[in-house]
């Protein structure tokens, strides 16, 4: 054994952890070798004082504090009130549901900012200043006006369109199956007003479907009046028969008694009247009206 | 003067520490009864203030409430509570700057009179101070390893274990540390005869 590999086990020696075998060697090195002897003495002089240090004694105050810490701990543990155990919750599950690392929770923020931004512009209307309110108004009065005047227009345009146009709108009119006021307000119009005996009769098999209807009974019951051709007459009477409209009755006897209407006018006049005053229940056609005449005719 | 940190006592220190883990906080006084003092002679060895060496063991035992969840099945005790304070130590030098504050004569003063008689006390006083001292002016690894194998009686291999190297390594450095202190011991006694 040279001297560095002595002094490198001096630690293990002197703790008593070498190896019996190389302890003996140590220990005949060192009796042999001054340099080794000096070195060994200084560091188990030194050794020596150190283990005089006396074991440091902590005061009172180290005690007293630790069991107040522990006082104060074990009261918080016992004492979790139902508030903080749910707050302590409430943070754990936030905890775990959002990012840790700031990166990500820069980028979550972002995202969220860019979100809001978007589910604004998207969902939110602006918010309208008093004069675009006012603007608005204007319009929309506006067009309420133009809507008449296109309504006046249109009829004036059908007033001058062509006969075979006119027959054509009205024609169209009857494909409707529901046709709303407005269009049957327009047909009841045509039958009144239009030079065309074809246009007119086209309006009375139009609106013969909706005969039911007040507003096209009381039409027809007017245009009657006014009616000069016998084949738009027929028709009529014929409409207004079979919905046995008493208010035609005084329109019925005057085509009756009248000897310069069309022969075939008056018959079809007599006859409505009589279905008036005598409503043949095998027609099947029940009467319209409960307030007519009662029919007692012997 | 030896503190043995591997008495077994009725309860291991691994079983105490299993309970505190467990909600038992109360069974931390068991082991702070066996554990403060070699903490705070590791502590005051380490930093030479009393005061200061109190608040860290204080500081160790907060911790090791703190995270007592994070304490391990397998884990030993003395080698967590050790693996804490050197945290702390650390924590604390980093805060005060560098180098520990040389003995502090007031320190000193609070010191306990452990001595065995006056008379020797008179001799060796001194003697004890330059030795203090001279560990106070030792590099922080060094001084902690000395306070540890010397003073705590830790074994090499928890040493090693502790400070994450080789029982080899451990001895080396102890060694060294044991050379250096003499060096200086001797340093300091020429300039105070000087």
């Amino acid at each position: 054994m040279n001297c560095q590999r002595v002094q490198d086990c001096f630690i293990e020696y002197q703790d008593g952890t070498l190896a019996p075998d190389e302890s003996a060697g140590v220990r005949t090195h060192l009796a042999s070798c001054p340099s080794c002897q000096r070195e060994w003495a200084a560091l188990q002089e030194i050794t020596r004082k150190l283990d005089q240090l006396p074991a440091a004694e902590p005061g009172p105050r180290l005690r007293e504090n630790f069991y107040a810490m522990l006082e104060t701990h074990q009261r918080a543990a016992d004492s979790r009130s139902p508030f903080t155990f749910a707050k302590g919750r409430l943070e754990a599950f936030f905890a775990a549901l959002l990012p840790a690392r700031p990166s990500l929770q820069f980028a979550g923020a972002l995202a969220l900012l860019a979100g809001g931004l978007l589910a604004g512009a998207r969902f939110l209307p602006p918010r309208p200043d008093p004069a675009a309110t006012s603007a608005q108004a204007e319009i929309a009065a506006l067009r309420a006006r133009v809507d008449d005047m296109s309504q006046l227009v249109s009829y004036s345009l059908l007033q001058q369109k062509s006969t075979s146009e006119r027959l054509q709108t009205v024609l169209a009119a009857m494909e409707l199956k529901s046709p709303d006021r407005q269009v049957l307000t327009e047909l009841v119009g045509t039958l009144a007003f239009d030079p065309s005996v074809n246009v007119r009769l086209s309006a009375v098999e139009a609106l013969a479907p909706h005969a039911q209807d007040r507003l096209v009974r009381a039409g027809l019951v007017s245009a009657l009046s006014r009616e000069s051709a016998p084949l738009v007459q027929l028709a009529m009477i014929e409409v207004l028969g079979s919905v046995h409209e008493t208010a035609a009755a005084p329109v019925f006897e005057h085509f009756s008694r009248d000897e310069t209407a069309d022969k075939n006018v008056r018959e079809a006049a007599r006859r409505a009247l009589a279905a008036l005053y005598n409503p043949n229940p095998a027609s099947g056609q029940p009467p319209a009206q409960a307030n007519q005449p009662t029919p007692v005719l012997s | 003067m030896a503190v043995s940190l591997a008495v077994e006592v009725e309860t291991s220190d691994h079983e105490l520490m299993i309970a505190v883990r467990a909600g038992e906080i109360a069974r931390l006084g068991e082991l702070f009864e066996r554990y403060h003092r070699p903490l705070y002679g590791f502590f005051v060895h380490l930093t030479n203030q009393t005061s200061v060496s109190e608040d860290l063991v204080q500081i160790v035992f907060y911790r090791i409430l703190k995270y007592r969840h994070t304490y391990r099945d397998e884990g030993k005790f003395s080698a967590w509570i050790y693996h804490l304070a050197r945290k702390v130590a650390a924590d604390h030098f980093r805060k005060h700057a560098a180098a520990p504050a040389a003995t502090d004569p007031l320190d000193l003063h609070n010191h306990p009179d452990s001595g065995p008689s006056p008379a020797a006390t008179a001799a060796t006083a001194d003697d004890l101070t330059l030795l203090r001292t001279a560990l106070a002016r030792l590099p922080l690894d060094h001084r902690e390893v000395l306070v540890l194998s010397r003073l705590q009686n830790v074994e090499h291999k928890e040493i090693a274990r502790l400070l994450d190297t080789s029982v080899g390594a451990v001895k080396v450095r102890v060694h060294r540390a044991l050379k250096e202190l003499r060096a200086l011991y001797f340093k300091i006694r020429r300039e105070d005869a000087a």
